[in-house]
């Protein structure tokens, strides 16, 4: 009897533990969501109304069209987002990559930009990526303070290397990509 | 006519527009409004299009790494921090992935702690550079921060095309790049420390 009232006891203790973390894990997910996901949706969905109404988007249309479109063109962003001191300034929430990724997504969709420049484009727009936290991100890898004085100017001057070439190796992957 | 686009001054126009300074002012009134109807059309087709989906999809993949348990993933750091040329793919590409999948933007960063100090640096610049591109894929890795991607694949979706290609490359050149920052960044940190010492 006591085995048949163990393993009743054991079913529904595990049966219970799923789906508390299933509970637990749509808490999280919609938390998330209000918190983090739908108030840079309405940031952004005013920048795109306001683009797509007024005059200031055929004006970032023009300044785009001829450096998000060709290879030097997204080189040249990559590299100026890449400049050390630049990185830094840019990085804070991936706010400037998420407009500007938000800009050429309308220009794409206006087809200003062709469409197979979406992938180096994702790569040019984003070699500052994490510039802003790097002694943080290192404080959370546990690493000792004398690490963190070299790793911060090793990762940002890496970033002038790294930057470029990424953008360089998207334009290749790029190829046949929506070229129909 | 509905009572909504009455409140909002954006009803259609039919009648000839009124002249005289009140007309002008009667214009710009509308032109202001019309920034905002569009600007909640934007909202609505994202919180109508991706909302839905992602929340199930981060409930889904949260419920998977609760069950799973993100400490299971301690092992693999561990045999990252080996020297040899053939742990270099396992520290900059497997492990940046499997930290990013499992323990998201910014706790996938603690995975530094199992590897010497010389790599710490290259490690992070490698994960760092990946909470973006697997975001086409995996987007509960950094939900915060998905516009860098969604943005683009907006523009890609009002085209027409499928999203699955773009995903993948950006996925795909996501891990090389990474790969490739790991080991510049980790030389450039031999060389400083080197000279530092």
């Amino acid at each position: 009897m006591s085995a048949i009232n163990n393993l009743i006891v054991k079913i529904g203790r595990s049966v219970g533990g799923v789906v508390g973390t299933l509970y637990q894990a749509g808490r999280d997910a919609v938390d998330t969501t209000i918190r983090n996901v739908i108030p840079f949706m309405a940031f952004i969905s005013f920048i795109i109304g306001l683009i797509l109404t007024t005059g200031v988007g055929d004006w970032i249309a023009k300044g785009l069209k001829g450096s998000a479109s060709t290879l030097p063109g997204l080189l040249l962003i990559s590299v100026v987002c890449a400049i050390p001191i630049i990185s830094p300034l840019l990085g804070p929430g991936a706010v400037i990559a998420q407009i500007v990724g938000t800009l050429l997504g309308v220009e794409i969709g206006k087809g200003t930009i062709p469409a197979q420049y979406s992938l180096p484009a994702l790569f040019a727009i984003n070699p500052q990526v994490g510039c802003d936290f790097i002694p943080v991100g290192l404080a959370l890898g546990e690493a000792e303070p004398e690490t963190v004085e070299v790793g911060v100017p090793a990762v940002l001057f890496s970033r002038l290397i790294t930057g470029p070439l990424s953008v360089v190796i998207a334009y290749f992957a790029s190829f046949g990509l929506y070229s129909k | 006519m509905n009572l909504q686009s009455l409140i909002l001054l954006s009803a259609d126009v039919t009648v000839e527009k009124q002249d005289g300074f009140l007309g002008v002012l009667a214009t710009a009134a509308e032109d202001f409004i019309k920034v905002f109807n569009k600007g909640g059309e934007v909202l609505l087709s994202l919180m109508g299009g991706i909302l839905p989906t992602l929340i199930v999809l981060l409930t889904a993949v949260n419920a998977l790494v609760r069950l799973i348990g993100a400490e299971k993933i301690e092992g693999l750091g561990r045999a990252a921090a080996r020297p040899g040329i053939q742990w270099y793919p396992v520290r900059y590409i497997v492990l940046p992935f499997v930290a990013v999948f499992m323990l998201t933007n910014p706790m996938a960063y603690t995975m530094g702690r199992f590897l010497p100090e010389r790599f710490k640096p290259a490690f992070y610049d490698s994960a760092v550079s990946f909470v973006h591109p697997i975001l086409g894929i995996f987007p509960h890795a950094n939900p915060g921060e998905l516009f860098v991607y969604v943005g683009i694949a907006t523009g890609i979706q009002q085209l027409g095309y499928g999203l699955g290609d773009l995903a993948v490359r950006y996925l795909l050149v996501g891990l090389v790049v990474i790969f490739i920052r790991g080991i510049v960044t980790e030389l450039i940190t031999a060389r400083m420390i080197k000279k530092g010492a």
